[in-house]
C-alpha cells in the first residue's frame, strides 16, 4: 500500500516537472494570433449594431447575443449587487453571465494582463472610475452609441465607457456618539478641535483628498488655508484600512466619525440596524457630496461582443432600477430613487484624476504620515 | 569486459562480477539523480518565476541596469528606515511570543501526562484556521480602549481604568504572536516526538534537576526546529499587513509592508519599487537562512533519531499536573475562548454592538442560515479541499527530497537551493499572482483559468514552510539509518521511502497539516487567479467582507473553527495511528 502511494506521489511529482518545464520555455504568446484574428470579427459585430437605427439596435443585439449564448463580466460590484444584476439580466434574455468579482485594482490588472497576452477572458467590465479611465486610456474598450446614452447625466458620459452608478463621498457618524446638532456640516468642520481623536480616515482615499482640496481652492481658500485645514483634520484623526472595516467599527462605536465613507455602505449598515448615518436628523446634508462615477465598458476584443453590447445597454436602462432598489445611486433618473434627496451634489474632478492619480496618492500618503508640507 | 577479466582467486565469498564504472554509476545513481534532480528543478522553477518577474523590473531601467528603483523605494520622505525598524520590532516580538507559547504547548502536549490532550491539540490549532482579518477584528472588540469587552466588562468595573489597548505595538505583537503560535506548535510537536528521551534520562540520572535538563539538554536538541520556526514566523510577520493594517495604523504605527501596499495599489504598478522592497526583505530572510545553516553546522549534535529504539516517555507531572492543566486552560481562555466567543456572539447579531439587553434581543441564527444557503459554498469548500490537499502533498514531497539534499549531501549549490526555496515568503501575494498569470497566459496548456494555476500558486507560496518543516525533521535523523539501509542492499529510493520518509513523518505531516489549513485562507494571489466556476472558500470570505457583512463573516469563521476542532477531535477518538497524533492521545 505504502509502495503504491509512494509511486503515485512520484508520478505526481514527475507530472509537475513536465508541466512546469513546458511552462518555462513556452512563454512566447502562441495564442496571440488567433485572438488577434478574432478581434476583427468583434469589431464587425459592434459596427453592425451601431450602424442600425437606434430603435433597432437592442433587438439585433439581443438576437446576436442569444447566438453567442453567454457573457463574461469582470466587475467590482459587491456580491449582493452582482447577484441581483446577473439574475435579472439572465431572466430577461436567457443569457448566462459568468462573473469574475474582484476589487477594482484586481479587475484592472486582470484585464490588462489578459489584453497583453491577447487572451481576453472578459466581454464587459463594470468597475470604479479610476480603473475605467485606465482601461479607456490603454485602448481596451470600444465606444457605445446606443439610445440609452441619452438617459445618462452628462457627468456620467466618457469616451469609451459610461457611468452606471455614482459613489457618493460623505462623512458618516455614529448616531449614539454624535448627537443631533453635533454632526459635521461641511468638510471644513472635520478640522474642528471638538472632533479631536474622533475621526477615522481611510489610507487609500486619495481621490476624496483631491476633490476636497480642489473644492476648497475653487471656493476662495488659499493654498496655505487648505494646508492648515488638512493638517488640522489629520491631527483630529486616526487611520484605518478598508471602508467596510471602518463602517463595522463605526457601527460598533469604536470610532465616532468616518471622515469619508461611501454613502451606500453607510446606508446598508443603517438598514441592518447599525446606529450610523450620513444625513442630518432632517434627512439633508449640506456637505458637498462628490459623486464618483463607476461605469460599464465593452472590451474591444470581446468573445461575445453582442452580449457585451446588450449588457451595456441594459445596465443603462432596466439595470438602473436594480441598482436603485439596492440603495445605490443610479446614473440616470429612476422613479423612486431617493439616494440624492436632500444632498448637496458637487462635481467630481474628472479632469485632474484622469490626468494623474499617482501624484495624489503620494500626497495623501505623505499628508497622513505628516512627512511633507503638501503644496500644489 | 567481463570475458577478459582474469579468473578470480578462490575467496570465502565470491565477488560480484565487475562492471564498468559507468554502468555502476548508472545503476546506483539513476533513480536517485532523476528523482532528486527533478525535485530540485521543480523547486527552483517554482521559486524563480515570481522572483525573476520582480527582480527583472527592479534592476532594469529604460537604459540597461539601474538602481533608481531603490532610490524611489527608500529615498525621499518614504520613512522606510523608520518603518523597517517598526517592522523589525513587531516581527521580533511576534516571533518570540509565538515561539515561546508554541514550544511550551508542544512540550506539554507531547512530553507530559497533562489531561485533555485532544482538546489541547485542537485548541492550539484554532488560531490557524481563523482568517487574520477576523482574528484581528475579534481582538479589537476585546481590547479597544473604549469598547473592548476586556476593558468594559472586566477591568473598568474592577479598577476604574481601561488599561488594555490593542492599538499599540504590544497589542500588535500579542495578536500576531497568538495567530502565529500554531506554526511553532506544529513544528515543535513533531520535533519533540522525534526526540530520544534517553539523553534527558541520562542527565537526570547524573543528578541534573528538571529545569537543568530542559535548559541544557532538551532545548539545545530542539535547536533546528526552534530556528526554523523562528525564521518562518519572523519573516512572515515582516511581510504581513493584516494586523499592522488593522491595529497599527490607528496610532500611526506604519510598518514596512504599508510601503509595499502603497506601491501595489498604483497603476501601473511600480514593480521596481515593489521589487526593491521585496529585496530588502529578502536580504533579511537570506541572513536568517544562512544563520540557521550556520547554527546547525554541527549536524550530528541534533540527530536524535538514531538506530537505537526509543519510546518517548511521558513526564509524570505529579502534583504539578493540576497547575500545568490550569495554566493551559488559562492560556486557552485568553487565546481561543475569548476571540472565538466574540465571533460566536457577533455571528448571532445583524451588526456588531456591545452586549446589552437590546443587542441580546436582536439575536438570530440568520447568519448561519445565510452561510448554509450561499450558492457557491459547497463548490468552494470542495475546491479549497482539493487545493489544500494537493498543495500540501506536492509541497511536502518536494520539500522532503530537497531538504534531504540540503541537509545530507555535499552537493555544491545546496545552500543556494535552500535560500531559493525560501524566497517565495517575501514575494507579495499579488506579485506572485501577476507573475503566474503572466507566464501561464502565454502557455498553451489548460492552466490559466483553471484550478491548476491556483495549485501552482499555493505550492509556490507554501514551499518555504514545507522546506523548514521537512529540513528540521531531516536534521534530527542520524545518517547511520541510511547507511544501515544501504548496507542491507536497499537502493536510494527504497531507503528514502522506507526509512527516511516514515521516520521524518512527524515533521512532514506537521508541514502537511499546516499547508492544508492555511491554504484555506490564502487570498492575495487567489483573488487575481481564480476564475468563475472555480471559486474557493477564501474568495467567498472576501466577498462577505467586501459586502460589509462582518457578522456573516463571523458565522463562516465559527463554522470553520467548528469543522477543524471536530476533525481533530475525531482523529483522536478514532485513535489515528499517524505520526503527529500517535502516542499522544491521552
Amino acid at each position: 500500500m505504502r509502495t503504491r502511494s509512494f509511486g503515485a506521489f512520484a508520478a505526481t511529482s514527475a507530472l509537475v516537472v513536465l508541466t512546469t518545464a513546458c511552462g518555462g520555455g513556452a512563454a512566447d504568446g502562441q495564442l496571440g494570433g488567433s485572438a488577434g484574428g478574432a478581434a476583427a470579427g468583434q469589431g464587425q459585430v459592434y459596427a453592425q449594431i451601431a450602424a442600425l437605427p437606434a430603435d433597432q439596435q437592442r433587438a439585433r443585439a439581443a438576437q446576436l447575443a442569444k447566438q453567442e449564448g453567454e457573457l463574461s463580466l469582470y466587475t467590482s460590484m459587491t456580491q449582493d449587487v452582482a447577484d441581483a444584476v446577473t439574475k435579472k439580466f439572465t431572466d430577461q434574455f436567457g443569457i448566462k453571465i459568468s462573473v469574475f468579482r474582484g476589487n477594482s485594482e484586481t479587475v484592472l490588472q486582470r484585464v490588462v494582463q489578459e489584453g497583453q497576452a491577447r487572451r481576453l477572458g472578459a466581454d464587459a467590465v463594470e468597475t470604479n472610475f479610476r480603473e475605467m479611465v485606465i482601461m479607456d486610456q490603454t485602448w481596451q474598450l470600444t465606444g457605445y452609441t446606443g439610445a440609452a446614452l441619452a438617459r445618462v447625466k452628462n457627468t456620467g458620459k466618457f469616451a469609451h465607457w459610461t457611468a452606471t452608478r455614482f459613489n457618493l463621498f460623505l462623512p458618516a457618524w455614529n448616531t449614539d456618539l454624535i448627537k443631533p446638532g453635533q454632526e459635521p456640516h461641511s468638510w471644513e468642520d472635520l478640522a474642528d478641535p471638538r472632533y479631536r481623536g474622533k475621526i477615522t480616515l481611510e489610507v487609500s482615499d486619495s481621490d476624496w483628498y483631491e476633490n476636497v482640496t480642489k473644492w476648497w481652492l475653487d471656493h476662495g481658500k488659499t493654498q496655505a488655508q487648505v494646508d492648515q485645514l488638512w493638517a488640522a483634520i489629520v491631527a483630529n484623526s486616526k487611520a484605518a484600512k478598508g471602508h467596510t472595516t471602518m463602517m463595522e467599527l463605526l457601527g460598533a462605536g469604536q470610532t465616532p466619525i468616518d471622515a469619508m465613507n461611501y454613502s451606500y455602505i453607510t446606508e446598508r449598515a443603517k438598514n441592518n440596524g447599525a446606529p450610523v448615518s450620513y444625513r442630518l436628523i432632517d434627512g439633508t446634508n449640506p456637505t458637498p457630496a462628490f459623486a464618483r462615477p463607476n461605469g460599464v465598458g465593452m472590451l474591444s476584443g470581446a468573445r461575445h461582443p453582442a452580449a457585451a453590447w446588450l449588457f451595456y445597454d441594459w445596465m443603462l436602462t432596466e439595470g438602473q432600477q436594480v441598482l436603485a432598489d439596492l440603495h445605490l445611486t443610479p446614473s440616470t433618473d429612476v422613479p423612486g430613487d431617493t439616494s440624492l434627496k436632500g444632498l448637496t451634489l458637487a462635481p467630481f474632478d474628472v479632469q485632474s484624476l484622469t490626468a494623474d492619480t499617482s501624484t495624489w496618492d503620494a500626497r495623501y500618503d505623505a499628508q497622513l504620515r505628516g512627512v511633507a508640507a503638501v503644496t500644489r | 569486459m567481463t570475458i577478459t577479466a582474469p579468473p578470480a582467486p578462490p575467496t570465502p565469498r565470491p565477488l560480484p562480477p565487475p562492471e564498468s564504472p559507468l554502468a555502476r554509476i548508472r545503476r546506483r545513481l539513476i533513480p536517485q539523480v532523476l528523482l532528486v534532480g527533478a525535485a530540485m528543478l521543480v523547486v527552483g522553477y517554482l521559486a524563480i518565476v515570481p522572483l525573476g518577474y520582480l527582480v527583472h523590473d527592479t534592476f532594469t531601467g529604460s537604459s540597461g541596469i539601474s538602481f533608481s528603483a531603490f532610490a524611489r523605494a527608500y529615498g525621499g520622505d518614504s520613512q522606510s528606515g523608520r518603518m523597517l525598524l517598526n517592522s523589525m520590532g513587531f516581527a521580533l516580538g511576534s516571533a518570540l511570543l509565538a515561539l515561546s507559547t508554541g514550544t511550551v504547548l508542544a512540550y506539554v502536549q507531547v512530553r507530559t501526562d497533562v489531561g485533555f490532550k485532544g482538546l489541547l491539540f485542537a485548541a492550539s490549532m484554532v488560531p490557524l484556521i481563523v482568517p487574520g482579518i477576523l482574528y484581528a477584528a475579534a481582538w479589537i472588540f476585546l481590547g479597544d480602549p473604549s469598547i473592548g469587552l476586556i476593558n468594559t466588562l472586566l477591568l473598568k468595573p474592577l479598577t476604574g481604568a481601561s488599561p488594555v489597548n490593542v492599538f499599540s505595538v504590544w497589542g500588535m505583537i500579542w495578536v500576531q504572536g497568538l495567530h502565529l503560535a500554531p506554526v511553532a506548535f506544529l513544528l515543535m510537536v513533531a520535533a519533540f516526538r522525534m526526540m530520544d528521551p534517553s539523553l534527558e534520562e541520562s542527565a537526570a540520572m547524573s543528578g541534573a534537576s528538571r529545569p537543568t535538563v530542559l535548559r541544557r539538554i532538551t532545548l539545545p536538541l530542539m535547536r533546528p526546529a526552534l530556528i526554523s520556526a523562528a525564521l518562518l514566523m519572523f519573516v512572515q510577520s515582516l511581510e504581513s499587513f493584516e494586523v499592522p493594517g488593522l491595529l497599527g495604523l490607528q496610532n500611526g504605527i506604519y510598518v514596512f509592508t504599508s510601503r509595499i501596499y502603497f506601491v501595489l495599489r498604483a497603476y501601473p504598478i511600480d514593480y521596481g519599487a515593489a521589487g526593491a522592497y521585496a529585496i530588502g526583505l529578502l536580504a533579511i530572510a537570506a541572513a536568517g537562512v544562512l544563520m540557521a545553516g550556520w547554527l546547525q553546522r554541527n549536524a550530528r549534535g541534533f540527530q536524535t533519531v538514531t538506530g537505537k529504539a526509543f519510546r518517548p516517555q511521558l513526564i509524570q507531572l505529579g502534583r504539578a499536573r493540576r497547575w500545568v492543566g490550569a495554566g493551559v486552560i488559562g492560556y486557552f481562555v485568553f487565546t481561543v475562548v475569548l476571540p472565538v466567543g466574540v465571533l460566536v456572539y457577533a455571528s448571532l447579531l445583524k451588526f456588531y454592538a456591545a452586549p446589552s439587553m437590546a443587542a441580546l434581543r436582536t439575536m438570530t441564527l440568520d447568519n448561519y442560515a445565510a452561510v448554509l444557503h450561499m450558492p457557491l459554498a459547497w463548490t468552494a469548500l470542495r475546491n479549497s479541499l482539493y487545493l489544500g490537499v494537493g498543495a500540501a502533498t506536492v509541497v511536502m514531497l518536494l520539500a522532503a527530497v530537497v531538504s534531504w539534499v540540503v541537509v545530507r549531501t555535499d552537493l555544491p549549490g545546496r545552500r543556494l537551493l535552500d535560500l531559493l526555496a525560501f524566497t517565495p515568503i517575501v514575494i507579495p501575494g499579488l506579485v506572485l499572482g501577476l507573475a503566474l498569470a503572466f507566464v501561464y497566459l502565454r502557455v498553451p496548456l489548460p492552466i490559466y483559468g483553471t484550478l491548476a494555476i491556483l495549485l501552482i500558486s499555493y505550492c509556490t507560496r507554501y514551499l518555504p514552510y514545507g522546506m523548514r518543516y521537512a529540513s528540521s525533521a531531516m536534521t534530527q535523523m542520524s545518517r547511520e539509518l541510511e547507511e544501515s539501509a544501504t548496507v542491507c542492499g536497499a537502493s536510494w529510493p527504497q531507503t528514502f521511502r522506507r526509512v527516511l520518509v516514515p521516520l521524518a513523518s512527524s515533521g512532514i505531516l506537521a508541514g502537511w497539516v499546516y499547508i492544508l489549513v492555511v491554504s484555506f485562507r490564502e487570498l492575495s494571489s487567489t483573488i487575481l487567479l481564480y476564475s468563475p466556476g472555480n471559486e474557493v472558500l477564501s474568495v467567498l470570505i472576501w466577498e462577505q467582507f467586501e459586502n460589509g457583512q462582518f457578522t456573516t463573516l463571523a458565522a463562516i469563521g465559527v463554522c470553520m473553527v467548528a469543522i477543524l476542532v471536530g476533525l481533530v477531535f475525531l482523529a483522536y477518538r478514532l485513535g489515528a495511528r499517524v505520526g503527529l497524533l500517535s502516542n499522544t492521545a491521552g
